[in-house]
This record gives structure tokens, C-alpha cells and sequence, in this order.
């Protein structure tokens, strides 16, 4: 389980932010290998479905290390994706999370990109560590969160 | 792996619908799908070949809102079924929060369903999660074919660890809900653990 703190929140987002503005990028997004969207830029242009972006995202990239394994077990670090208009660069973060970057092939390109992440990489694995260090270390997290409350009948027509 | 956010006032969930070939996975998050208010689900995605069967794995969110202003998101994933995918089973199983074992009922597939179960206990072990403290249902599914297995003997052989299971006609939505529903109470119950 990771639990985020609305300070950790912000602190996270400013520096997926900075990271698409420095590198002209559309959007940059974290998420989890299991598929979990975990933080995203402030990017307003980009209008995608994020909860299903992120999922397909895990999914093509748990495809592509099975892949490498295969093909004699080396550790896949990155990956790249281009569609007509963008381009969708891929890093793993601490072999559990997925730093992903969406930009587009007018504004930018790889070798900024891969120049910008260089210099955030380390701090958003500093956070990302962080947070995990104080999730684990809490118990009660969830106390306020009421199960017996959750009304699923309410969802179905 | 549950994720939750105290900002965005977020949690989230991973339920993996888990069986073999055509025991009616995709038909289970098909119909909740359909059944759910538009405002409470994502897109469907589902990466099939083109004969429609499940080729990597489907996927649907579904949101529950209001929960003391936390919003609850389950993202629903089913296998693929068949024995040589058994590599993106693994896959998909990672960080999950609550597995439903959907078992096709029919005696000739009942081979089918233990070797999955198999697999799946297998994989889990990969994941150093163990399939006594993971919340799961076992559905026995297509109750409504001629040559289905009775209750007692899936029971006996699926079942192991006596936890909660339904019988279903998941074409007709039969315990579709039930099953949705049991699933969901054992992974929002294991977060306040
Ligand atoms: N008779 C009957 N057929 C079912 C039932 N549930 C699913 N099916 C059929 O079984 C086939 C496989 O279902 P599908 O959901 O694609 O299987 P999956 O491989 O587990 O995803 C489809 O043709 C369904 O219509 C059921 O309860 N009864
Ligand atoms: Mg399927």
C-alpha cells in the first residue's frame, strides 16, 4: 500500500510540473507498475483518460521488460513510444514506478527530454522514497475512512 | 497495491477477475460495466484478437464517490485465458488487492480450472503474496449448462480455504453483483487492516 499526504501531493506535482515545463513536454505522469495513475503534471492540455492511460502504459511496459528477459534477461530501464504527433518516452523509477512523458514532436524532443529527466530523476526518487518510507511506517492511515459507509448499491441503475 | 491519495481524497484498488479460457471473465466486468451509472465508470479497454478473445487483459474503472468525501476507485482487470498466455497472467497479477476466481462449471472444463488455480497460486507465491491472506471470491460460473458440476464437488476442489463463493449465469448477470460486491467489502476491509 502508498498513501500520499496532500503536502506530498503538491511537493510531487511541482516537480512533474517543472519537469514538463522545463522539457516542453505536454505531460508528464507517474504511476505505479501495477498500474495505479500516482501524480501527474499540471497540464491542462492534455485531455486524455488518465486512469485508463496509466493502466494500458503498466501494462505495455511489464509486456516489454517480459520481453527483454526473454531475449536474456537484461533489465529494461526505458522505453519509447511515437505516434504521428508525439512522442511517449517511458523511464522506470526504483524498478517499481513509471515516470512517463508525453510530448510533442514539434515543441520537443527526445534528447531534451532524456537531458531534463536526467537532472529530476533523482528528486522525484528522493520523494517517491520518502512517501514510501512514511507509509510504511504508518498503521492507522486508514482510520478515517469508513468501510461500512461505502454504498455500492448506489452505483447500479 | 491499494494507493491512496489524502489530496485528490482518492483510494484505489486492483481486482483481478482470474479463471481459464471462456469461463466467462470478460463477461463478469462486461456486465458491470453496462449495469453501473455512466458517471461512476471509466472506458472500457479491452485488448482482444479478433476473434474476441481476451488477448493481454481488459480493464474498467469504477468510481464510488462520497465516501466521507473520499472517492473509491476499483480498477478491474481480467486474465486471458488460455495456457500459452500464461506469462501476461502473471503480469497482470501484480500488485493486487482482491482476486475473483471465475470457475467454469462444466465438467469438461473442470481440468481447466484446476490447473489455473494451479497457476495462479503459483504466481502469487512469485509475488510473495499468499493466497490465504489475499481477499478473494470463487465464482462457479454457466450454472445454467446441462453438464454443469455440481456445487459440492467445485466447492470441494476450488474452494480450499472456505472463503465466500457464488454460483453465477454471468450472460444473464446472475451473481455478477454478488460477487462484485463481496469482493470489493474484502479489499476495502484488508486497507483498515
Ligand atoms: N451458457 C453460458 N455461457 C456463458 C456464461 N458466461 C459466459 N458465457 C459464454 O462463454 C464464452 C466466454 O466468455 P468470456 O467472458 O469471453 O470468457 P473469458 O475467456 O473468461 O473472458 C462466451 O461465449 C460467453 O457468452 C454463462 O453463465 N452461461
Ligand atoms: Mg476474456
Amino acid at each position: 500500500m502508498l498513501n500520499i499526504t496532500p503536502e506530498e501531493d503538491r511537493e510531487l506535482r511541482k516537480l512533474l510540473t517543472e519537469l514538463a515545463k522545463e522539457s516542453k513536454s505536454k505531460i508528464v505522469i507517474l504511476i505505479d507498475k501495477s498500474g495505479q495513475l500516482i501524480s501527474r503534471s499540471e497540464s491542462p492540455a492534455f485531455s486524455s483518460d488518465d486512469i485508463t492511460f496509466a493502466s494500458l502504459t503498466a501494462g505495455n511496459v511489464a509486456a516489454s521488460e517480459a520481453l527483454s528477459k526473454l531475449l536474456g534477461d537484461k533489465d529494461l530501464n526505458h522505453m519509447f513510444t511515437e505516434t504521428e504527433e508525439e512522442g511517449i518516452y517511458m523511464i522506470l523509477l526504483d524498478g517499481k514506478y513509471i515516470l512517463v512523458v508525453i510530448f510533442d514532436k514539434d515543441s520537443s524532443n527526445l534528447g531534451i527530454i532524456r537531458v531534463k529527466i536526467k537532472r529530476f530523476y533523482p528528486k522525484v526518487k528522493e520523494l517517491i522514497e520518502r512517501i514510501e518510507e512514511r507509509t510504511e511506517k504508518e498503521t492507522t492511515v486508514s482510520s478515517d475512512i469508513n468501510v461500512e459507509e461505502i454504498d455500492l448499491d448506489s452505483l447500479f441503475e | 497495491m491499494s494507493f491512496i491519495n489524502f489530496a485528490t481524497k482518492e483510494i484505489n484498488c486492483k481486482i483481478v477477475y482470474y479463471g481459464p479460457g471462456l469461463s466467462g471473465k470478460t463477461v463478469n466486468i462486461k456486465w458491470i460495466y453496462e449495469h453501473v451509472r455512466p458517471e461512476n465508470r471509466g472506458e472500457l479497454v479491452t485488448l482482444a484478437t479478433e476473434t474476441e478473445r481476451t488477448l493481454f487483459f481488459d480493464f474498467v474503472p469504477i468510481e464510488i464517490s462520497n465516501v466521507k468525501g473520499f472517492k473509491v476507485r476499483f480498477h478491474l482487470y481480467t486474465t486471458p485465458g488460455q495456457i500459452i498466455y500464461q506469462a501476461s497472467r502473471k503480469l497482470i497479477l501484480k500488485g493486487v488487492d482482491g482476486i475473483v476466481f471465475v470457475a467454469d462449471s462444466q465438467e469438461e472444463r473442470h481440468d481447466a480450472n484446476l490447473d489455473t488455480l494451479d497457476d495462479m497460486i503459483e504466481n502469487l507465491k512469485d509475488y510473495k503474496m499468499d493466497i490465504e491472506k489475499i481477499p478473494l471470491v470463487i465464482q462457479y460460473n454457466k450454472r445454467d449448462l446441462p453438464n454443469a458440476l455440481p456445487v459440492d464437488i467445485l466447492r470441494r476442489d476450488l474452494n480450499r480455504w472456505n472463503r465466500p463463493d457464488f454460483e453465477a449465469i454471468a450472460i444473464k448477470g446472475v451473481g455478477v453483483l454478488e460477487t462484485f460486491k463481496e469482493i470489493t467489502k474484502q479489499v476495502l476491509r484488508k486497507l483498515k487492516e
